[in-house]
């Protein structure tokens, strides 16, 4: 029975409720910060570079009270298949990637193995990013509520406005599909009882079963669907009914507002990212 | 379909980014298949009939909340990579609608099955693109993957997308009743 209960097993936006400094934080300070981080991150190839970055993304893990333990134990299941993507990279990017201010050196190579120093510092920097922003995303979503992601995206779409982008209707779409996850996890869970209660099948059909697997999904997702966009349409016509109308002049519960704090670690992570992206690192 | 944000649009973009989210967090979204990797996925699924049935716009918003969740939910190095895992998921309800809007009159059924198939290329094209252009693979590990993997999701997504529109579309009109 196991097998069917999904409910227990949604960890999106897991909260881990705390009162850290990173808690505290107003969430469109926290989204500001976590794209301003994404910068440096994503363009830097330098191995000093990355580690500093590191330090720095674990340095925001210790302020936030949240053990990296925790935050790590998210990609066990998901190992094997990092180390054999790492593997492939290591072995077969041979000198397409050349490090910036370097000559491609062929460490070793053996038929149609053949590791450069650039494929090696692609592995470790890919693998140092991925650290980064696996610690700052779950930073992200376990110290803010799924209420305050909505409401912080709302207020920062809000001044694109006048270019005629709907900040409140995106926010609304992404408030409707977070609501909706556990209902629809529920009514899976309800149709995989009842087409297993007439006999289907319901274990993995194994790798080499791969037409059984896909017809096993179909008879789940077809009646996901279907009931889902039931669902829907009664939600579009109890909002037609009472006449919703979105945009400027709603008003809401919760006003964010901006603290003395949350400027000032705005600022400085902004002058962090763009010193970490614009200084020439020589390794 | 205009560019207009309608309730109707609201909601069910809103109920088909909850299904893609599903689909990515209860593992029913991969299907085994033999090759190294491992999983074909179907979680882009939900973006090509957002898109089928309420316009591009729909689509995107559906394609890029997936992308936002794929990458925060990344358990890999290739997808933790917003360029890899975000921005080729924008397009996979654009292409999708585009081209069952432009086959649509030839052939219903064909149009529905085409468009998934080109939704599911845009997915597969663009984020191993975006791969090798970042440095995860090498351009020939790329082709492979895309070939071994691009084929059976074309297959399941187009079954699935198929399935689910005409289900849903016999439902509405009256003219059958649902007989899942």
């Amino acid at each position: 029975m196991e097998d069917f209960e999904f409910l227990r097993n949604i960890t999106i936006g897991q909260y881990l409720p705390g009162n850290s400094i990173v808690h505290r934080l107003d969430p469109r300070a926290k989204i500001t910060i976590m794209l301003l981080m994404v910068l440096p991150i994503t363009f830097s190839l330098s191995y000093v570079s990355n580690v500093i970055l590191l330090l720095v993304s674990l340095g925001f893990v210790a302020l936030s009270g949240i053990s990296v333990r925790y935050i790590l134990s998210g990609i066990k299941p998901a190992l094997g298949l990092i180390i054999v993507l790492a593997l492939l990279q290591l072995l077969f990017y041979g000198d397409s990637f050349v490090p910036p201010n370097m000559v491609s050196v062929t460490l070793f190579r053996w038929g149609i193995i053949h590791i450069t120093n650039g494929s090696v510092q692609l592995v470790v920097v890919s693998t140092l990013r991925f650290l980064d922003l696996l610690f700052l995303a779950s930073l992200l979503t376990n110290t803010t509520t799924t209420t305050e992601l909505a409401h912080g995206t709302e207020d920062m779409l809000a001044p694109f406005s006048r270019l005629r982008i709907p900040g409140h209707e995106l926010s609304l779409v992404l408030t409707i599909a977070l609501r909706f996850v556990p209902i629809l996890a529920e009514q899976l869970e309800t149709i995989m009882k009842a087409q297993a209660s007439r006999g289907a099948d319901m274990g993995k059909g194994g790798k080499l079963q791969f037409i059984q697997t896909t017809r096993q999904v179909l008879v789940l997702l077809v009646p996901l669907f279907i009931n889902s966009f039931r669902r829907a349409e009664d939600l579009i016509l109890a909002m037609e009914a009472r006449c919703y109308v979105g945009g400027r002049d709603r008003t809401r519960l919760v006003r964010l507002r901006l603290t003395r704090t949350d400027l000032l670690a705005m600022a400085t992570v902004a002058a962090f990212a763009a010193t970490m992206t614009l200084f020439p690192f020589p390794v | 379909m205009g560019t207009q944000f309608t309730v109707r649009r609201i909601v069910i973009a809103g109920v088909l980014a909850a299904i893609a989210i599903l689909l990515g967090v209860t593992r029913l979204g991969f299907i085994p298949v033999p090759t190294p990797a491992g999983n074909a996925t179907i979680m882009h699924v939900p973006a090509i009939i957002g898109g089928i049935m309420e316009g591009w716009l729909v689509g995107w918003i559906i394609g890029t909340i997936f992308g936002i969740f794929s990458f925060l939910q990344a358990t890999v190095p290739l997808f933790k990579d917003p360029f890899v895992a975000i921005l080729p998921r924008m397009f996979i309800g654009i292409t999708a609608y585009f081209t069952y809007a432009g086959l649509k009159n030839f052939n219903e059924s064909g149009a529905l099955i085409i468009a998934a198939a080109i939704g599911t290329l845009t997915n597969t094209v663009l984020v191993l693109g975006m791969a090798v252009v970042r440095g995860y693979m090498a351009p020939s590990v790329a082709v492979g993957v895309g070939i071994t993997h691009g084929l059976p999701e074309i297959v399941v997504a187009a079954l699935v997308t198929w399935a689910v529109v005409v289900a849903w579309k016999r439902i509405k009109t009256g003219r059958d009743k649902a007989r899942i």
